[in-house]
């Protein structure tokens, strides 16, 4: 059998170092494409090949690497992983089309960053061993980073170190808590290791209930900044705001936050010393992240600071279903990770246009958009429409499930994010109004609609939101088995 | 074959036409109305065979489920209740979508309008033979957002954007409550079930929901210090939804706006494809409401004061199309009362609420396309520009009168000869007179009674002023092409005579709903569960109470005879703004200012969203002051910063062993 994660995280990599030597934009956007289309294709078929009724990893490959220090070479994917890949592999070709026109200074690096980001993304994915996973973890900080202070808006330097500074405390802190697992667990056996699933499998063991609990919070830490949740969102606008495009594409795709949560997190949280604290820190971080978050979009000015808010406010659902500890509310927060990755990518999309060919993302200086953009008024309702939760479309299956799970352990949380729906409603419809409806302000000159590429990228991007809105079980499924086998672990400890 | 295995086509083929009306209409005459128009009809025709078929075989109800997601299922249900609703919306929605090819010919993008409105029929119809409640609010949400973008057609009108929004915003109100109410549902089935729900059980399948009752009943929740039965709270919840989609007090606020929209589009929401979906919630979960009591004295009442309340801005709006709005409500009303009598009259008032909304979708939907056609020819709709309009359209002027009579319910009590309307709304009138004998409570009988009052003059009024007398401007108009005017006349005779044709056998076809092999409940065993008794409906009401409601109607019409028609009562001195009770009747009770200009926009988006974005200015300097304190200590080791990578590399790898070390110190000493 062919080695196919190791193939869908370095293809990436490789693709990303030949982009780095063309000359030419046409030749480096060539180049992103055939690296992310062959991620693509691998990636569908591993996906038609994935059992989605086990919860086991998958694909696992093993080697050992620094055997003195328990260091291997693992990867696997399970049904956590599986959907996040599957929504990386996808968006990411559709994101090099839409790029396709445009011109921007040093292309080779804009795409060699592109792909870097993905190989690294799906390393987080993939990697079964606690240092490949800080390794990629980390990695993913680097194209960013430069990604924004490249090409960004006006602050983008700023933008760009807060972000940096930011998450790299927040990793190093995880960091401290991947150590103190792995000494722990050291102690206990004798024998060094880094092998993920054996060191969450071992924390149960360690004797000290502080200990433990230190652990759990520095990890939780780690990952909550990434997701990221009220209070530690700071970091977001800034950097959502003043990357290009792309970039914030990019940091749509970055799902790594909320994958740690399912994937160590979870496992880990009934053999703490204090689950039901564990828990409620969980729960008010994501009910409160959903209301304000959505508090705050509605008083953005800024069309795409608006958006950024809005990605806060849908990411506490992500934390909340996790928190709410009931199947159903635990795939729902794994499917708001996919979802709001095909949404964002939209919204971020249409933001990157309406001020290209504006010059403007400042919504009361817009107006009437529609007249002059049908394709993209079009592509944008059915967006906004998912992103406030509108059935039939992906925010809502995630969201009722999420809500509808959770009330069974945690009503009043899930009280606190209800109260969003009317105001996320809200934010979503008076930017449409004023931004796209009413008169057409004359001062914008001339608007032109999304080219050919955007159309198509947007359109297959809004078609997958449809079809999973209708259709969630080929991904659901998967998730399901997943947060049924953590739920069955917090049974057997009586949580 | 069984026609009940088509049923699923009823949604599906308009829903089909939408897709073909958006993509591909535009390149057909008349922007592709024929797609949609024979979608419908097809639609209809399976509605009204399954019917008749049921009419036949009450037992043959259909019900087909299929796993969705989770433990969650997509279905269908038709049963009595269902059929004679995608009946009547089929039939409605096909009528307005023929009528539109005329009303809509002189405007610019007739496929879109054909698209949207195929959707808002597909999705309506989708929710009527729901099986389960989450399928329910998926296509109820569908409606609500097909909603929008028919009020807001015309969106480069800035007051069409803004109606849009603020319709969808109002029924989102209430969808969050529903949604809240199907939340709690789940949630207690769900311990109901310990968790462990079994493959192929749909959690949220209305026989699922209704099996348990008796649990749900005795879960109490503790909410403000009151002891509260889970029932009760989840009915109160999903009546929150449809006060809000029904248009009731006080969520009743977008529906007057919602005229924005062409005509047509208020004609469906008004009559067939979105108001009357409340209802319709409640009709449907209508044994859980049994169980409840005390939800269903709160839609009683709410339902009464809402007929009464629409009534009294109905009489002074100068809008044609406003007058009409305020009607509706009113109407929506008085279904909810229907409903609410449950209290007295069990299972019977889904029959009785049922009764007058098929009968009110066809009077009303008449009365706003007669508006329409008027609009369409005159091109205004203030009834202070009209006036003798009969004159020039004589076909509308005859259909509308018809459909006043029918709202104002003119028949002869004791006699199956009247209009629509004096069957229906008299039978609701009735049944809160019962009410008002067993349990008591009579204020929503009194309440109802007023509304009588109001319905007829403003109906009379609107009437009188706008197709009688002479013209007070120089409008111009001309009768309205045939395929306005036949769909006019098709309802007109279905608002003469449906109601005395079908009066006997409603009732018994539609109270059967709770009663069939898909859900077979036992309604009296249901309220006793509730704490209460049923009245055995007696039908000895005095005379005066059949009578009453017929007086209220003529007394309406002959005082807006006196004053609109002969004009000898002068109302100036009354219709004037100084007169603070006019003033406050003419500005709607002053809910405009209330809800959308203070709370919405000082309260909640001024205020709480700015105190939230200095509260986010608190967290980012809590964040660089902390990262300055950093930097201030770091700037002690600025001369290590060379700028050379293999310092920093150097120095990472310093600090990681050196973090190593420390958390070695630190394992050693929590153990």
């Amino acid at each position: 059998m062919m080695p196919i994660l190791s193939m869908i995280v370095l293809i990436p990599l490789i693709f990303a170092a030949l982009a780095l030597f063309t000359k030419t934009k046409e030749q480096a956007r060539v180049v992103a494409l055939a690296g992310t289309v062959i991620v693509l294709l691998l990636t569908v078929y591993m996906y038609f090949n994935f059992d989605s009724t086990i919860a086991d990893n998958q694909f696992e490959e093993l080697a050992q690497w620094v055997p003195s220090l328990g260091i291997t070479y693992h990867l696997g994917v399970d049904g956590i992983a599986m959907p996040l890949i599957l929504l990386n592999a996808i968006v990411l070709p559709l994101l090099v089309l839409f790029t396709w026109n445009d011109d921007r200074k040093s292309p080779n690096k804009f795409y060699a960053l592109i792909l870097a980001t993905e190989g690294a993304v799906i390393g987080v994915f993939t990697a079964l061993d606690f240092f490949l996973f800080y390794v990629f973890w980390e990695l993913t900080l680097i194209p960013l980073f430069f990604m924004v202070s490249i090409w960004g808006g006006p602050n983008k330097h700023k933008a760009a170190i807060k972000f940096f500074i930011y998450t790299h405390v927040a990793s190093l802190v995880m960091l401290l808590g991947i150590f103190g697992l792995y000494f722990a667990a050291w102690d206990m056996t004798g024998t060094p290791s880094l092998d993920i699933p054996y060191l969450i499998n071992q924390f149960q063991f360690i004797g000290s209930g502080l200990t433990k609990d230190m652990i759990f919070l520095a990890l939780l830490f780690g990952f909550i900044v990434k997701i990221p949740s009220f209070p530690f969102h700071s970091w977001l606008p800034d950097a959502y705001t003043e990357a290009p495009t792309a970039g914030s594409v990019l940091f749509v795709m970055l799902k790594i936050g909320g994958y740690g949560l399912f994937k160590v997190m979870l496992p880990m949280l009934p053999f703490t010393a204090s689950p039901n604290l564990m828990i409620t820190i969980m729960a008010v971080l994501g009910s409160v992240s959903v209301l304000y978050g959505a508090f705050l979009a509605l008083s953005q000015k800024d069309l795409k600071r608006m958006v950024a808010y809005s990605s806060v406010s849908h990411m506490g659902y992500v934390t909340l279903g996790a928190a709410g500890l009931v199947s159903l509310s635990v795939s729902g927060a794994m499917f708001q990770q996919f979802s709001h990755g095909l949404i964002m990518s939209i919204m971020f999309m249409s933001c990157g246009v309406i001020n290209s060919t504006t010059g403007t993302r400042i919504i009361n200086d817009l107006g009437g958009l529609a007249q002059k953009m049908p394709k993209l008024t079009v592509i944008m309702v059915l967006t906004f429409m998912a992103s406030l939760g509108l059935p039939g479309l992906t925010g809502f299956i995630a969201e009722v499930s999420v809500l509808a799970g959770s009330f069974v352990n945690l009503p009043m949380y899930v009280i606190i994010a209800l109260l969003a729906i009317v105001i996320t409603a809200a934010y979503h419809l008076w930017a449409l109004q004023r931004a796209m409806f009413g008169v057409y302000n004359a001062k914008l000159g001339t608007v032109t609609d999304i080219n050919v590429f955007q159309t198509f990228s947007m359109g297959v991007i809004a078609i997958l939101i449809l079809y999973f809105g209708l259709h969630p079980t080929p991904v659901f499924d998967m998730m399901m088995t997943n947060s049924e086998h953590i739920v069955s672990l917090m049974a057997t400890m009586g949580v | 074959m069984a026609v009940g295995d088509l049923a699923f086509l009823i949604p599906v083929l308009p829903a089909l036409a939408f897709v073909l009306t958006f993509f591909f209409g535009k390149k057909l005459p008349t922007g592709g109305a024929i797609i949609p128009i024979a979608a419908i009809a097809t639609s209809f025709v399976i509605s009204l065979l399954i019917t008749l078929n049921l009419l036949a075989n009450p037992e043959e109800v259909v019900s087909q489920s299929y796993s969705w997601f989770a433990m969650l299922n997509i279905g269908i249900l038709v049963d009595p209740l269902a059929a004679v609703m995608l009946t009547m919306v089929t039939f409605v929605s096909l009528l307005i979508h023929i009528y539109s090819t005329g009303y809509m010919s002189h405007d610019k993008a007739p496929s879109r309008y054909f698209a949207e409105t195929a959707l808002f029929t597909a999705s309506m119809l989708g929710l009527i033979l729901s099986d389960n409640i989450l399928q329910l609010f998926v296509c109820w949400e569908l409606v609500g957002v097909c909603s929008y973008l028919l009020i807001g057609f015309w969106f480069e009108k800035p007051s069409a954007a803004t109606a849009a929004k603020k319709a969808f915003l109002t029924t989102r109100i209430g969808d969050v409550m529903f949604l809240t109410g199907i939340i709690v549902l789940f949630s207690d089935l769900f311990k109901i079930f310990n968790g462990n729900v079994p493959d192929g059980v749909y959690i949220l399948r209305f026989d699922e929901i209704f099996a348990h009752i008796p649990d749900l009943a005795a879960m109490n929740a503790n909410i403000l210090g009151m002891e509260v039965s889970h029932i009760t709270l989840i009915t109160l919840l999903f009546f929150g939804g449809a006060v809000g989609k029904s248009g009731q007090f006080p969520l009743h606020v977008w529906l007057p706006d919602a005229m924005e929209g062409p005509t047509t589009v208020s004609a469906l929401i008004h009559a067939a494809t979105m108001v009357t979906a409340g209802v319709y919630l409640v009709a449907r979960t209508f044994p859980m409401f049994i169980a409840a009591p005390d939800s269903l004295m709160v839609v009683a009442y709410v339902g009464a004061f809402t007929a009464l309340f629409a009534g009294t801005m109905g009489i002074v709006m100068n809008d044609l199309k406003r007058v009409l709005a305020y009607s509706t409500i009113s109407q929506l009303g008085y279904m909810m009362l229907g409903l609410g009598v449950g209290a007295a009259v069990g299972s019977e008032a889904v029959g009785i609420a049922l009764f007058h909304l098929i009968n009110h979708a066809f009077f009303k939907a008449l009365l706003f396309l007669c508006a329409g056609s008027v609009i369409h020819a005159v091109g205004t709709h203030d009834m202070r520009q009209l006036g003798g309009v009969a004159k020039v359209m004589p076909v509308t002027a005859v259909t509308m009168i018809v459909a006043s009579l029918a709202l104002t319910g003119i028949g002869i009590p004791g006699t199956s000869i009247g209009t629509s309307g004096f069957f229906s709304k008299d039978a609701i009138i009735e049944s809160a007179y019962l009410m008002g004998e067993t349990t008591g409570s009579w204020i929503p009988y009194i309440l109802a009674i007023a509304a009588a009052l109001l319905t007829s003059i403003y109906i009379f009024r609107l009437v009188f002023m706008t197709f009688y007398g002479k013209p007070r401007t120089d409008y111009g108009g001309h009768e309205s092409p045939a395929s306005m005017t036949i769909p006019l006349s098709i309802l007109a005779l279905l608002a003469l005579v449906f109601g005395g044709l079908t009066s006997k056998i409603f009732n018994t076809f539609v109270s059967e709903t709770f009663v069939n092999n898909f859900v077979n409940m036992n309604i009296h065993e249901l309220a006793t569960l509730g704490g209460y008794h049923l009245a055995e409906h007696a039908g000895e009401e005095p005379m005066l109470v059949l009578w009453l409601p017929l007086i209220m109607a003529l007394a309406g019409l002959v005082i807006t005879f006196l004053i609109y028609g002969l004009r000898i009562v002068n109302m100036d001195s009354l219709v004037s703004r100084n007169n603070p009770i006019y003033k406050l009747l003419y500005n709607r009770y002053y809910q405009n200012a209330i809800f959308t200009n203070f709370i919405s926009v000082k309260v909640i988006y001024e205020g709480f969203a700015f105190a939230g974005r200095a509260v986010d200015r608190g967290f980012d300097w809590t964040v660089k002051w902390f990262s300055d304190l950093a930097i201030e200590s770091g700037e002690s080791l600025r001369q290590f910063q060379t700028g050379a990578v293999q310092n920093y590399a150097t120095a990472v790898i310093t600090g990681v062993s050196l973090l190593v070390i420390l958390i070695k110190v630190v394992m050693e000493v929590l153990q």
